[in-house]
């Protein structure tokens, strides 16, 4: 197994990802996202399955009524993140193969990982965004919104922290 | 078709810079909140900074019209709350949303894992939606910033924000040459 | 260590500065174009119909965003399938993205109509309102009298656009008769106000 390279400078890259999000403010008028993505997924998931419950909610509704909820700009982004990331662990030699080689991380790790995927996904919805779509891009612009949920955030994740020490020796 | 292209584009070098910076790692992540590794503070302070700073110079430079750039709407105790959850939630995974997809992308399986938990969750948001909706549009103040709430110019929030943000990325810098 | 010195003294001159640089953005203070309002309205590209309107949401037409401005509790009630609720006094806080279609509608219309003056002077040109609101909805949409001297494809059509929303179509008897009671309901229908 090759030594994993190291990763670049903390704040230098910060400056790169926040050019990045310039650029995406002044070619869409928008900031990045993520969380949308994942809510456009399961509304067209849901639209598929059971048109009816789709309807019903409004939450669903508001990701199906503009246009296919598939090629939404946030999905087709997050499409992006996935190639980008592939090919800088790739090429920078990070890549951790854990589903096929060593390092596997343990079965409590994982049930962890849905369960707090799980939460960040309705605290991300109550929200209407998450780290990148309003801490990052709303703080950007200033929005007390923004603001409130990245303070809600820390605080929350500081006081938890001693509760799942066991997660991260 | 266009506006597709970019979203690609912007995704992959989005996507890129969340590698280059480790942030696929959910130890390093995690180590966030024992006040062990502060890359995630570092990355999106500057981040933030940098597109800040660059919104209003852009704008003052006549390069960009912040006039028109959406900012997200202020819901209070919706957002508090979700804030409070999501952090919960981020210490759990070590991943957010959008590190999770780049923790899978660079093979790290818990990154399959965080996504599927988020799916379920948005999934379960939107199912129990009906009941939740008044909550959900509680306390609304509409795409309130901080110069309107504070009353004060947008340069001098921009100074504000500028210092706090510097001095805590200058007090993290002390501490770890301290180590 | 050096790099990360000049980025932080960078941000901090270009963030001490922006107090003394004055606003980001000329602001153009928004009047009322009072002659392409006057001419909207004349052309009659200020509304659309409630039919219209189930067209364009059956359609999914791109970049459609429809609104209502009454309070939430009525909003809660009864609404238009996919509408969002934005009360009056919400709008000019709101932001409206230049490629949508904004369709404005409120009980009876009267709001609608003042929304779409609002709207007007917050620059917004991309909006129409539903002159009957959600009064002509019901009529038009979920119980439409279908004409009893129509073709059948044209009765087809309406009786269509109705089921597609859960609605169930009157037919059209002996015209005058008929014709005179469904008013009657309608003006009771139409009797809550704004």
């Amino acid at each position: 197994m090759r030594a994993l390279r190291p990763y670049a400078e903390p704040h230098a890259t910060g400056v790169c990802l926040g050019l990045v999000l310039l650029v995406c403010f002044a070619l869409t008028g928008q900031g990045l996202g993520a969380s949308g993505a994942f809510a456009s997924v399961a509304s067209g998931v849901i639209a598929a399955v059971s048109p009816e419950t789709a309807v019903h909610s409004a939450y669903f509704r508001s990701y199906l009524q503009d246009g296919s909820p598939w090629t939404a700009w946030l999905v087709v982004e997050i499409m992006g993140v996935l190639v980008g990331a592939a090919a800088s662990a790739a090429l920078a030699g990070r890549t951790r193969l854990t589903f096929v080689r060593a390092v596997r991380p343990s079965g409590g790790r994982l049930l962890a990982g849905l369960a707090g995927g799980m939460l960040m996904g309705v605290g991300a919805a109550l929200a209407r965004g998450c780290t990148s779509g309003l801490a990052l891009s709303g703080g950007a612009m200033l929005s007390v919104g923004a603001w409130i949920f990245m303070v809600a955030l820390f605080l929350a994740g500081f006081l938890a922290a001693p509760l799942v020490r066991r997660l991260w020796p | 078709m266009n506006d597709l292209l970019i979203a690609g584009g912007i995704g992959m070098a989005f996507g890129c810079a969340l590698e280059c910076a480790g942030l696929g790692d959910p130890p390093k992540l995690a180590g966030q909140f024992y006040l062990r590794d502060f890359t995630v503070l570092k990355v999106m302070l500057s981040a933030m900074l940098t597109a800040m700073l660059g919104v209003f110079w852009g704008g003052r430079l006549g390069m960009l019209d912040p006039s028109t750039f959406y900012v997200p709407e202020t819901y209070l105790l919706p957002q508090l709350v979700g804030g409070l959850v999501f952090g919960l939630g981020f210490v759990l995974s070590g991943l957010c949303p959008g590190t999770s997809c780049v923790a899978l992308a660079s093979g790290r399986i818990e990154g399959a894992a965080t996504m599927l938990g988020l799916f379920a969750g948005v999934l379960l948001v939107g199912l129990a939606f009906p009941a939740i909706e008044s909550f959900y549009r509680s306390t609304p103040h509409g795409p309130l910033t901080l110069q309107h709430l504070t009353g004060l110019p947008y340069g001098v929030v921009v100074a504000l924000v500028t210092v706090v943000a510097v001095s805590m990325l200058a007090w993290i810098a002390k501490r770890e040459a301290a180590r | 260590m050096r790099l990360m010195r000049r980025l932080g003294f960078g941000a901090l001159a270009l963030g001490l500065a922006a107090p003394f640089v004055g606003g980001p953005s000329r602001t153009q203070q928004r009047g009322l174009d009072l002659d392409s309002i006057a001419r909207a309205i004349d052309e009659g590209s200020d509304h659309v119909s409630a039919r219209q309107l189930a067209e364009w949401i059956r359609d999914r037409r791109p970049g459609l965003r429809v609104i209502d401005v009454r309070s939430p509790a009525e909003f809660h009630d009864d609404a238009i399938p996919t509408a969002e609720n934005l009360p009056i006094d919400q709008l000019a806080r709101s932001r409206f993205a230049p490629d949508q279609t904004i369709v404005l509608y409120s009980q009876e219309g009267a709001h609608a109509g003042q929304a779409w003056v609002m709207l007007r002077a917050l620059g917004v040109t991309h909006a129409v309102f539903v002159p009957g609101g959600l009064a002509d909805w019901r009529e038009e949409v979920m119980s439409p009298l279908l004409p009893a001297n129509g073709s059948p494809a044209e009765r087809a059509q309406i009786a269509e656009l109705s089921h597609y929303f859960g609605g169930s179509p009157r037919i059209g008897g002996e015209q005058e008769g008929e014709v005179a009671g469904a008013a009657q309901t309608a003006r009771g229908l139409r009797r809550r106000g704004c």
